[in-house]
């Protein structure tokens, strides 16, 4: 899919707290001023962090303002169906805001789950990875999975740097157009502690992207 | 290029901000030079960049001062007391806290700010999404007469904010600026203008009618508000804060803030180019002269705001008055609870205009219903190693699961205490409500009654109660988490970390009050408190357990970097792993205690928990409480230094 400039483009952020989404929501944000984008509005959650809550945030912009101020990007919140990009740093939280996808939406999953305490306690249940990719293919067949905690792990010998792996791996998809990568290590450099580690982390996604995500 | 950092530097530019970075910015262009808050989603952010200004820039405390206050009323008159010097104020506050401030904010209403300026930032949460209930504390507005704005984007947080101070130093009134959630944690460009000193020094000029509101002097200060408020109400269309998006429809719409957004994007989906829509900018007081010729052109009116009707009873009034055959419709469609969502107008407004709404939302919402019962529920919950949920437990095993008791719960971490698996909290009311319904309670049920409260939330309003409970020797069990952090909000430096620094003592407190029977407890020794527990709920009249152990994720925190500055000396320092063996998933941790840095999971074809070790802070609860002896220590370099929590 081609996007025109004047098209507004959705990006949501699913993950639980501490997982970084909405560190990774600014990076975006930033990386798209840096592209020079007329309209950016993103709206993120705050004051629950770290207590393991579900959180999501949502980014949009549009390259070219266009005369009409109707046709502009006039919300922070993103539509119900209109998201084109859902990057899920944890799997199930791809299905619990799954309300803002349609057919139009490519999916980007970790596969590391973070079960809720009632998993633990056994009174509740976590659905299957297979599960979850089989209602996703329900909306589209654009699903892609990478265990980037597992890589993370591996080359950093911390989790930290999984949701900037996670940005890599959305790259390949096309769904976050006129932005480029220069931009975001541009914006890491200038605003992340390890700027080292997370630009490598990003091109470790964006290897890792290539190799599986079909050219739009 | 590289951005620098100059969302609060005095330089030009556009730059990306959130709505509360931007009523921050807006008050430094606007010279403000105090400010006073108690922290509360969605406006605790604010404080915390004024504190990054203070930190970053030595100069800007020359003459800017920022207080984390212990209240919000106290926030409140300090502001007003500012303003009274001849400076410029902001009272941040959230929604609720504005029903804490409303008592001291109907004087200062009437005395009026000068010769200062004052302004109110109001949070607003609808849908609840970061508090524990939502209200329409807009009706506050027209109540006290406070002219308020409400900004959409954050570049109008900013441009408001600024007006809003001019305006009150001019007009001799408080005004409120009215975020949202959504528009205080919305990121978006902003242009910035110069930054502008605020007053270091002022002072205090002795006019006894005007800061006297008593009678005579109170029904005069209210007939001058009037005048006041009528002055505001002639020049609102000069601001050109208000804005009409013409149309032919003979169907028009009112709306403001973040529902413009939404409403916007709905009439795109749908087609409706030829609406009219008036955003109103500032929501009170209206201008009798702009809404009659907005509903003049209009055979109807579709008024859209959140939570209760606040704007159509006022366009509704105007209406009347003015005798226009106007009809106000479509309020069946829209709830009067929950925030709204593009979603949402567009199917209510599709139901107006008979219009379909677009296939590809209706389909997604219509899918999403289809599975949605499969996602397990993900609520908040207490942080690995919490002494507040270490207490729970110990609480559910005093009380053999709460049986014939009651657990008054309050506003703080502890709030989460109702949810499941522990699901330890019967009630809930607001700031120091558990203490004040338990003194109520226990003169009519004999139940064992226990209530619940923070130190952060004990000196914003639980002394009273205290005292009062002390006084009719209530048959409560009171426990006080002392955890030495407003934890909830984000651990603000705030007034408790300077109570700390003096040496304050909460037992010291309890004791000047004459708490009968007052035991100081550690959470992280389960089988000690627990024996507490039940000795306090077999003695009559008041009894006092203080919890004196940090926030689990502050002492985290501090204990790590301890350990890392000590590596970085080349010592060597204890390596402390839970682990679990032998585990007969009995559930005692996972249930009762339910620690989330613990999961279950199959090892072999067996069913077991497991500690996750790199969420686990060792704070060794699980190990003491496992009946069955599977949670094992392990320490490595058991010679090396040792780095416990820190004291409190």
């Amino acid at each position: 899919m081609k996007f025109k400039e004047t098209d507004i483009i959705n990006v949501v952020i699913a993950g639980t707290a501490g997982q970084g989404v909405i560190s990774l929501k600014r990076l975006i944000e930033f990386a798209a001023q840096k592209a020079g984008v007329d309209i950016i509005l993103g709206a993120e959650q705050h004051g629950l962090a770290q207590r393991e809550g579900a959180i999501i945030s949502h980014t949009r912009y549009q390259k070219k303002a266009t005369d009409d101020p109707k046709k502009n990007l006039n919300s922070s919140l993103i539509c119900y169906g209109d998201a084109d990009l859902y990057i899920c740093i944890e799997p199930v939280e791809s299905l619990r805001r799954g309300i803002f996808a349609s057919n139009k939406t490519t999916f980007v999953l970790n596969e590391r789950t973070i079960p809720p305490i009632l998993i633990t306690a056994d009174l509740d249940q976590y659905p299957s990875l297979e599960k979850i990719k089989e209602i996703l293919k329900g909306y589209t067949e654009e699903v892609y999975t990478m265990n980037a905690t597992e890589l993370s792990l591996k080359e950093f010998n911390r989790n930290q740097q999984v949701n900037i792996i996670m940005l890599g791996f959305a790259i390949p998809t096309g769904k976050i157009p006129f932005i480029d990568i220069k931009h975001y290590e541009e914006v890491i450099k200038e605003w992340l502690r390890d700027p080292d580690d997370n630009i490598r982390a990003l091109h470790l996604g964006i290897e890792k992207g290539n190799k599986i995500i079909k050219k739009n | 290029m590289p951005i620098k950092d100059t969302r609060f530097s005095d330089e030009k530019g556009k730059v990306l901000m959130l709505g509360n970075e931007a009523v921050v910015r807006g008050c430094l262009e606007a010279g403000v030079s105090y400010a006073s808050q108690y922290p509360g989603t969605p406006t605790s952010d604010i404080g915390e960049y004024f504190h990054q200004i203070l930190r970053e820039n030595p100069e800007a405390k020359e003459y800017l001062v920022h207080h984390w206050a212990v209240n919000e009323a106290v926030a409140t008159s300090a502001c007003a007391g500012a303003a009274w010097t001849g400076c410029r104020s902001l009272n941040p506050m959230k929604h609720v806290g504005l029903n804490v401030a409303s008592d001291a904010l109907s004087v200062i209403a009437l005395n009026g700010p000068n010769p200062g300026a004052m302004v109110i930032l109001v949070g607003a949460d609808p849908g609840s999404l970061g508090s524990h209930q939502e209200q329409n504390e807009r009706f506050y507005t027209w109540m006290l007469h406070l002219p308020c704005f409400e900004p959409h984007t954050p570049q109008e947080c900013k441009d408001f904010t600024k007006l809003a101070f001019e305006l009150s130093e001019k007009y001799d009134t408080v005004f409120e600026v009215r975020t949202s959630t959504r528009s205080a944690h919305s990121r978006g460009y902003v242009e910035l203008g110069p930054i502008k000193r605020g007053k270091a020094k002022g002072e205090f000029i002795r006019n006894i009618p005007k800061f006297n509101s008593l009678p005579p002097h109170a029904i005069n200060n209210h007939v001058r508000l009037y005048e006041r408020i009528e002055k505001i109400r002639e020049i609102i269309l000069e601001l050109g804060v208000n804005k009409i998006i013409p149309g032919e429809n003979k169907i028009g719409i009112i709306t403001s803030g973040m529902p413009f957004g939404y409403t916007m994007e709905a009439l795109d989906q749908l087609g409706l180019d030829d609406v009219p829509v008036l955003k109103l900018g500032m929501i009170y007081p209206l201008n009798y002269e702009e809404i009659s010729n907005f509903l003049n052109s209009l055979e109807k009116v579709i008024i859209i705001e959140e939570l209760e009707p606040f704007l159509e009873v006022k366009v509704s009034e105007i209406a009347h008055h003015n005798k226009l055959n106007v009809q106000m419709i479509g309020q069946e469609y829209f709830p009067k609870y929950n925030e709204y969502s593009t979603g949402l107008i567009a199917t209510s407004l599709a139901k107006i205009f008979d219009k379909t709404p677009s296939e590809q939302m209706t389909n997604a919402i219509e899918y999403f219903n289809s599975y949605k019962e499969i996602v397990p529920a993900r609520f908040p919950t207490f942080c690995a190693g919490c002494p507040e949920r270490a207490t729970l437990y110990s609480i559910l095993k005093a009380t053999n699961q709460l049986e014939n008791t009651v657990i008054c719960g309050d506003i703080g971490c502890y709030v989460m205490s109702f949810f499941p698996p522990q699901e330890c909290s019967d009630l809930v009311i607001c700031m120091s409500g558990g203490i004040s319904a338990a003194i109520g309670m226990s003169t009519k049920s004999d139940q064992k009654i226990v209530a619940m409260i923070g130190d952060s939330t004990f000196f914003h309003t639980g002394m009273a109660p205290l005292a009062e409970a002390v006084g009719y020797n209530s048959n409560v069990l009171l426990i006080i988490f002392e955890n030495s952090w407003t934890a909830m909000t984000g651990h603000q430096d705030d007034v408790l970390r300077y109570l700390i620094n003096r040496g304050f003592s909460i037992e010291n407190i309890c004791k000047a009050l004459g708490v009968p029977w007052l035991r100081i407890e550690d959470s992280y020794n389960p089988k000690k408190l627990t024996k507490s527990i039940e000795e306090a709920l077999q003695e009559k009249g008041l009894k006092v357990i203080i919890l004196k152990r940090e926030c689990g994720l502050q002492a985290h925190r501090w204990r790590m970097s301890q350990i890392r500055d000590l590596e970085a000396q080349g010592q060597k320092v204890q390596e402390i792993t839970y682990y679990i063996s032998g585990c007969q998933v009995c559930h005692e941790c996972s249930r009762i205690l339910s620690c989330p840095a613990i999961r279950r999971t199959e090892i072999d074809g067996r069913e077991t928990m497991q500690i996750d070790e790199d969420r686990c802070i060792r704070c060794g609860v699980c190990y003491q409480i496992c009946p069955n002896g599977a949670i094992h220590k392990s320490v490595i370099h058991a010679l090396a230094t040792e780095v416990p929590f820190r004291e409190i």
